[in-house]
């Protein structure tokens, strides 16, 4: 169960959070806006004692094993404490719920993961989920509302990311041909989604490719960017630090475009109130200039 | 049946009917020389593709397998013949600084001097809490993958 019951009687949330090597060591600023998120809306985080989730494209893909090990220790670290997982990076979601449906459908492989979990005094026995932010905000619509201080009014490209919506089968809750369920988020804030061809593309990073094959992520990267810029955004919007990475580092090695990358708590902690400055997205590659002049002037429209 | 074949059999390679809709959605293969038909096919005939390099061009997005009619799941073929090229030392020599990272500090992408700076700077702890920071913990995941003989597949293979 991943609520408590607090003094006042009312149920309060509450997950592991599993912010993934890239919000905590390369983009802080998500990790920092992803707490003052869910701070805002009542949601306690708990850390663990995390490693890499490890990455489903390129650590699956040189031993399976491994990546199931890892994952299960991962998972035994919140199920200790009766939590669920909430991920805030696609790849995270994509490996630890692909482990986790793995070892709670398949009890022959749980039992050999606990064998190797065993050696090191942990076990894993398949009774907590592994959740994507996105969803948990999906079903805080009013919260939302609530502790919004700013109508953004920002034009954004989603992009969604692939691991969020594929496998399917790992997303049954919504229509991974046709979602909208961060359009309706960015709504609640005053955001407007811009339209553009094949939204629901790769970015190019994953698998592998942004290290393994760069030139060949690169050119899915620029495909898609053209795209993006044909819907004249504000900024690109994404629910992945490893897409957000991909878009920011992308842009300045492709140098054609600068268009601001923004992941999703980053622009609700914005709506919320938080200065640009604190949540660090200045910390970013292609300058969020734009995007700070604007917030500042919504700051000093409220004051008049 | 060689390795590859049995690969291909257990992602059910043998319901492929050769449509190309794999192909046709493969945001990589548009820009690479990745074919996934023809890679999946290649393995269900027991060709070795081990040594093929456009194994490692795949972005695991799924479009490939979420649209298979006869739902064959290429990208976990993919990925088990990725498992089958690394214990033959075929894979991206670059990818071994995320391996050595994982085993060192227990993520992919390790803390900078610099993102530790901006961390304090912004209120976070300087150094987040993972196994990074907590040598016990890190021991034991080290201890894991030892156990399955990560590291030294790794590097066993790669020279």
């Amino acid at each position: 169960m991943s609520t408590v019951n607090t003094a006042s009687g009312s149920v309060k949330m509450r997950f592991s959070l599993f912010p993934g090597c890239i919000a905590k060591n390369m983009y802080a600023s998500i990790e920092k806006s992803t707490r003052f998120v869910f701070d805002h809306l009542g949601i306690e985080l708990v850390d663990h004692r995390y490693t890499c989730c490890p990455a489903p494209g390129v650590f699956r893909g040189y031993d399976i094993d491994t990546w199931l090990t890892l994952g299960a220790r991962n998972l035994s670290q919140a199920e200790a404490d009766h939590l669920d997982v909430l991920t805030i990076c696609n790849g995270c979601y994509g490996s630890l719920f692909g482990s986790n449906h793995i070892l709670q459908e398949d009890p022959k492989k749980r039992e050999e993961i606990n064998e190797i979990l065993g050696k090191v005094g942990k076990r894993y026995d398949g009774t907590i989920q592994v959740l994507h932010f996105a969803d948990v905000l999906s079903q805080l619509h009013d919260k939302i509302i609530e502790n919004k201080v700013y109508d953004l009014g920002l034009r954004l490209a989603v992009h969604y990311g692939c691991h969020y919506l594929r496998p399917s089968h790992h997303h049954e809750s919504i229509n991974v041909e046709n979602p909208h369920i961060v359009e309706d988020i960015i709504t609640l804030v005053g955001c407007e989604p811009v339209e553009f061809k094949n939204r629901l593309s790769c970015c190019g990073a994953g698998g592998g490719v942004w290290s393994g094959n760069e030139a060949v992520g690169l050119d899915v990267l620029e495909e898609k960017l053209g795209f993006m810029e044909e819907g004249e955004p504000d900024a690109i919007l994404n629910i992945c630090p490893f897409c957000h990475l991909q878009f920011d580092q992308g842009q300045k090695k492709i140098q054609k475009f600068q268009i601001p990358v923004l992941h999703l708590n980053q622009v609700l902690g914005l709506a919320f109130g938080q200065r640009p400055k604190k949540l660090a997205i200045h910390t970013h590659l292609v300058s969020t200039r734009e995007i700070e002049r604007k917030v500042k002037k919504l700051k000093k429209k409220r004051k008049e | 049946m060689n390795l590859v074949e049995e690969v291909a059999w257990e992602s059910n390679v043998e319901k492929c009917v050769q449509c190309g809709k794999c192909t046709a959605g493969c945001p990589s293969g548009r820009q690479s020389r990745l074919r996934t038909r023809a890679l999946v096919q290649m393995a269900y005939q027991g060709i070795d593709v081990t040594d093929n390099p456009d194994l490692w061009a795949c972005t695991t997005c799924y479009n490939c397998a979420e649209r298979c009619p006869k739902g064959v799941n290429t990208v976990d073929a993919i990925i088990r013949l990725r498992n089958l090229a690394v214990r033959r030392g075929n894979f991206p020599k670059v990818h071994l600084t995320a391996i050595e990272n994982l085993y060192n500090t227990g993520n992919g992408f390790p803390l900078s001097p610099e993102v530790a700076k901006i961390r304090s700077i912004i209120g976070l702890a300087k150094e987040p809490y993972d196994v990074s920071t907590d040598p016990e913990e890190l021991s034991k995941v080290q201890k894991l993958m030892d156990i399955t003989g990560f590291l030294e597949l790794v590097r066993g293979a790669g020279q």
